[in-house]
């Protein structure tokens, strides 16, 4: 009996035991374990890689590489705007949400990994600061909890199944978690910026 | 628990994953503006917006 | 004259009450340059979905002018508040924002994206209904749009450049450089 649910509901029971690992983890105080672990490897990549030596030693393309952090982040932002507005019926309603959604998908992907790797050069010049900010693990947990959702949930759900055979509320909550989700990394970005 | 019955294995996956995400990115913005206001207050005795050196 | 003219306006806006308050409190400059930085995302966003459905590059089987049209509407919501947010940051910090090299060439890329824009615009309404559903734009509007994405990246790069005193007029002596800036007192003890 319980074979045939976790069969028919393999994603669900995924997110499950991936929560219920996350929570076993932090009840077992693994986060304040490996923290301290991560310092030399954080200073490695400023002081001994490539990037690090580069972005710490040459201003001017440190600051080109965050603009281009910058417009990846703005064309993350109007892709998340006209796909999750189109969600919860507020822009281009004339066009079928699912042709949105799938339309916009190659370039959001682009987009994001030009952001990451951006955002690698830009955390490598200041790796050692950024280490002791709350602020950047927040981040980093946010962007890697919103890629996972948006790549193996959202995408997933929204391109393989009619919209209309999905409930509207699972539709908005999906689109309201995706803006909230970017908007949190472009903000908790900034604020790294500001500390 | 009827609608959790119709709903399929992949948007159930979702709903949930979104529901978890979505409580943890609000109580952060609760968190943020909590701390910010005791700041403030910290700093001028009581929650002032503007005439405040902190703010504007 | 006109960078005298320019310096003068500086001081002057320097020395009144709001613009020392916003530069002084801890949150107002802060959170006035966040939500200049965060808009980017609704106005440039917007901006760039249109120019990208114009070269092909997304949504490719939903007509170009409904996408130009109906997100015409955020993208200007989103420039008005860069507007705003932009002029609080040159009134905060008037001189340096002034006589920041960066600053001004980013006024000149804007008035030129602006010109593109109304190019754009134009053209867009003299070829509707001729291609409308094709995957790619004719040529004039696909350069429009090419044209349109590099100099808001453009924008967005001087904009990022202006925090940076490389070539503040304290730390300069190439005269060009002196001159193009604004930098008149510099240049008067040279």
């Amino acid at each position: 009996m319980i074979s045939t649910i976790l069969n028919q509901y393999r994603a669900t029971a995924s997110v499950v035991a991936v929560l219920a690992v996350i929570i076993l983890l932090e009840l077992l105080g693994f986060r304040s374990a490996i923290y301290p672990s991560l310092l030399p490897a954080f200073e490695w990549i400023k002081y001994s890689t490539p990037i690090g030596v580069i972005g710490t030693t040459y201003g001017s393309i440190y600051a080109t590489v965050e603009a281009l952090h910058l417009i990846s982040m703005a064309t993350i932002g109007g892709l998340v705007l006209a796909t999750d507005l189109r969600l919860l019926n507020v822009v281009l309603r004339d066009t079928p949400s699912e042709t949105i959604v799938e339309g916009t998908y190659k370039v959001f992907k682009v987009a994001l990994v030009v952001a990451v790797l951006t955002g690698i050069f830009c955390a490598a010049g200041v790796a050692d600061k950024v280490y002791y900010m709350p602020v950047f693990w927040i981040k980093m947990g946010v962007l890697a909890a919103g890629s996972v959702f948006m790549i193996f949930f959202k995408q997933p759900l929204l391109s393989g199944v009619p919209h209309s055979e999905i409930s509207p509320w699972s539709i908005r909550l999906l689109a309201v978690t995706s803006i909230l989700i970017w908007f949190t990394v472009a903000a908790t970005g900034r604020w790294i910026g500001f500390s | 628990m009827s609608k959790l019955k119709n709903m399929g294995d992949k948007e159930l996956a979702a709903v949930t994953a979104a529901s978890v995400i979505l409580f943890a990115v609000v109580s952060h913005w609760v968190l943020e503006a909590i701390s910010t206001v005791e700041l403030l207050e910290l700093a001028y005795g009581s929650f002032k917006l503007f005439n405040n050196p902190l703010v504007f | 004259m006109i960078n005298e003219l320019l310096l003068q306006f500086g001081h002057w806006m320097e020395a009144q009450e709001y613009s020392q308050m916003l530069v002084s409190g801890y949150y107002s400059y802060n959170w006035v340059e966040a939500i200049h930085v965060l808009t980017l995302m609704v106005s440039i966003g917007s901006l760039f979905v249109i120019d990208f459905r114009m070269m092909g590059w997304l949504l490719p089987n939903v007509p170009a002018t409904t996408i130009a049209h109906r997100l015409h509407k955020p993208m200007i919501i989103g420039f008005v508040i860069m507007f705003i947010t932009g002029a609080l940051l040159v009134y905060a910090k008037p001189v340096e924002t002034i006589q920041s090299l960066w600053f001004r060439i980013k006024m000149v890329l804007l008035l030129l994206a602006f010109i593109n824009a109304w190019i754009f615009n134009a053209r867009l309404k003299a070829a509707e209904g001729t291609w409308d559903n094709d995957p790619v734009a004719p040529k004039n509007l696909r350069s429009g749009a090419i044209i349109s994405i590099v100099l808001w990246c453009s924008v967005v790069t001087m904009g990022r450049y202006i925090p940076y005193d490389w070539v503040d007029c304290a730390n300069t002596s190439n005269t060009t450089i002196l001159w193009a800036a604004g930098c008149v007192d510099q240049l008067n003890a040279l």
